[in-house]
């Protein structure tokens, strides 16, 4: 029976997994990603929830034995965050590459030194070349609707990838927000129970695929489903919003963006609070839209230059840091090559902030905001990399 | 002719396929054959890693594999999958070597063990990390030279199926392919068990032990003889010696290697004194528990 009630982010993804029916669960504990496994652990406990949950002694593990149940024929979910999902970077390039559409949490946190247990995108990115699709949710309703949703992409015969479902620890995987949770007829109409055209361990129906003798045929393989994912997320969420009555645009949603000469791109959690501003600034007549990047792998280059036809200056809110990179944070990098082509470039500026899981406040995204209009007026960009938390805004609004 | 018969019909019947890419004389094909002759074919391996794989991607029954660092981690997850569809009836068979499994992965063997995960773990030994061309493991015996012991390995080789032994699982047993009766009745009884039964196999290499590879079967049999390479079980935690051979000095295990040339008189009698020490042990323990 379908119902509605306040919900955490981490125990909206444990509902999720539940209702997938996933059946093998390895999972090691890490805050900010602990209450999510023991909610998993307490439903299974009750019996209302059938899985085998290994409780392993390693994040490496955890992933290498979620590849094991998956070529073996089990659909399998996982959640790690920050210094756990950099123990499992060896592990996690095994999914794509032997085509293993395990579902993964990443619950967003720093990276230590110089990190807390509070968010920051840089655990997730990190991952960003191993193949795995990663999609960046808001709230516990998303997180909900997009593991859901992970396990048609990720399983569908076109793509066969993992994906990682992404949300900040703390302000989403802590935070209760109303959330509806699904029918289970329904999710079983939406979502068919796991099959791999590839794989079979069992002994009368052995397959898997052959090793390959050229490599760069292999990853060029994988590359093609990631394109390809870019279409089969965009219809797999049209589907959803169909039959559940939410969708979330595919890869990329646009807010308030009639008539914007401007936008902001937010990632997570932080697009909340940049909602807010907006609307305020909207309602003053400032031609400010905002841009909510929820795919970050497949990355949405084609979308991305069909709006920079539209703004004339795009402003991008970087939680993460890439130490010497080419200028500024991940997501501004990739930005950077996606618009490069365009014969008429927007304007391109970026900011750090909310790095070590500071809150991102009202005032600073107004401040951001302020500078990208300031640009397109202006018509250059007189500072392309701002950190926000270095600069005194005054008190917190 | 008749040989070309038999032998064509026991290669069909066995569940290794000819043209792996071990080198000569190593023990792998010969374990892997008689393992699987025991095993059949409703079992699912598991490994990776150089040595440990050579052997292992030649075997016809469904096979899986990640990476030389991952041991008892991917089969753990099969074994999970086959929980959740009800096949009770395939056995799941992790293969590693040595240096996976005393050093890179030894908390991972440990973990599995820990949660008695319905496999069978089994650690092929040749006593270095020889794939990437004879690199001392954990496993490597004292006195052994390798190319990052050039002067001979200064300490003793972890004693892992002991260890294994301590976290109370089912079965532990060691193996040697000089004795193939002795080899498929223990891995018969492993197959017969529910939960983590490990097996640990002496694997002659004579690449990286310097010895002709002729007589792989002589080296490591001459292993069991001094008792260098005791061959027992531990079953629920008793400790039963299955072999208990007339000990030979080990000296002559340790001739019949070119790892062992520059070891002195005074060495060779330390490692005398070991074996001794470890024999008088297993004597004494043998038929009793060994879990405290």
């Amino acid at each position: 029976m379908e119902f509605t009630r306040m919900m955490e982010g981490n125990e909206a993804a444990a509902w999720a997994a539940k209702l997938s029916r996933v059946e093998v669960i390895p999972a090691y504990p890490i805050t900010p990603q602990t209450e999510l496994i023991s909610h998993i652990a307490s439903m299974i406990a009750r019996g209302e929830m059938k899985a085998q949950y290994i409780k392993v002694e390693g994040e490496h593990t955890a992933m290498a034995a979620a590849c094991g149940a998956s070529a073996a024929g089990a659909r399998v979910f996982t959640a790690s965050s920050s210094q756990g999902i950099c123990f499992m970077e060896e592990a996690l390039w095994m999914p794509p590459g032997r085509r293993l559409p395990i579902v993964m949490c990443m619950v967003n946190r720093s990276i230590a030194p110089l990190g807390s247990l509070r968010p920051d995108h840089n655990d997730s990115l990190l991952q960003r070349d191993t193949g795995w699709i990663q999609l960046y949710c808001e709230n516990s309703q998303e997180v909900l609707d997009t593991i859901i949703q992970a396990y048609r992409i990720g399983e569908d015969r076109r793509v066969y990838l993992p994906v990682a479902v992404c949300y900040d620890g703390y302000f989403v995987s802590a935070t209760a927000t109303p959330t509806t949770v699904p029918d289970q007829e329904d999710v079983d109409a939406f979502l068919p129970p796991y099959e791999h055209e590839m794989y079979s361990l069992m002994p009368e129906d052995y397959r898997r695929p052959a090793f390959p003798l050229n490599i760069a045929q292999a990853r060029h393989g994988v590359q093609q489903a990631m394109e390809r994912a870019k279409g089969v997320v965009e219809e797999v969420d049209r589907e959803y919003a169909k039959r559940f009555g939410r969708g979330y645009d595919g890869l990329l949603e646009e807010y308030a963006c009639d008539d914007a000469e401007a936008v902001l791109v937010t990632m997570g959690s932080m697009t909340g609070t940049a909602r807010d501003v907006i609307d305020e600034m909207r309602a003053e007549g400032k031609l400010i839209g905002l841009v909510k990047l929820r795919g970050f792998r497949p990355f949405p280059t084609e979308e991305l230059r069909e709006m920079a036809k539209k703004y004339h200056a795009i402003g991008i809110v970087d939680r993460n840091t890439s130490y010497g990179s080419a200028g500024g944070g991940i997501v501004a990098i990739e930005a950077a090559r996606a618009l490069y082509p365009m014969d008429d470039r927007s304007l391109l500026l970026d900011f750090h902030v909310g790095l070590g899981g500071s809150d991102i406040t009202m005032r600073q995204v107004r401040y951001m905001a302020d500078r990208v209009l300031e640009a397109l007026e202006k018509g250059k960009v007189e500072k392309e990399v701002e950190w926000v938390e270095l600069l005194d805004l005054g008190e917190v609004m | 002719m008749e040989t070309d018969r038999l032998f064509d019909e026991s290669y069909e019947r066995g569940l290794l396929q000819g043209g792996t890419t071990c080198c000569p004389g190593c023990g792998g094909p010969l374990f892997w054959r008689m393992a699987l002759d025991v095993l059949g074919p409703k079992t699912i391996a598991y490994g990776d890693g150089p040595c440990a794989m050579c052997a292992l991607s030649n075997v016809k029954v469904p096979f899986f594999g990640l990476h030389f660092s991952f041991v008892a981690d991917g089969s753990t997850g099969i074994v999970a999958a086959l929980a959740a569809k009800g096949r009770g009836d395939i056995t799941v068979v992790s293969s590693a070597g040595d240096g996976a499994i005393g050093d890179i992965s030894f908390g991972k063997v440990s973990a599995a063990a820990e949660r008695n995960e319905n496999m069978i773990q089994v650690c092929v030994d040749n006593e270095a990390y020889m794939n990437t061309g004879i690199q001392k493991s954990g496993l490597t015996p004292f006195g052994a030279w390798t190319t990052t012991t050039p002067l001979g390995k200064g300490s003793p080789k972890k004693r892992i199926p002991m260890i294994i032994a301590q976290h109370g699982v089912p079965y532990v047993a060691t193996v040697s392919v000089a004795y193939p009766r002795d080899l498929k009745a223990k891995i018969r009884k492993a197959k017969g068990i529910r939960g983590f039964r490990y097996i640990h196999t002496v694997m002659p290499c004579p690449t990286g032990w310097r010895f002709n590879p002729a007589k792989s079967v002589e080296v490591v049999r001459l292993g069991v003889q001094t008792w260098a390479w005791p061959l027992y079980e531990v079953e629920d935690g008793v400790l039963r010696l299955t072999l208990k051979p007339k000990q030979r000095p080990v000296e002559e295990y340790l001739r019949t290697q070119g790892r062992f040339r520059r070891l002195s008189q005074e060495q060779i009698e330390f490692i005398q004194r070991q074996v001794d020490a470890e024999r008088r042990r297993l004597l004494k323990f043998d038929g009793k528990s060994i879990i405290h």
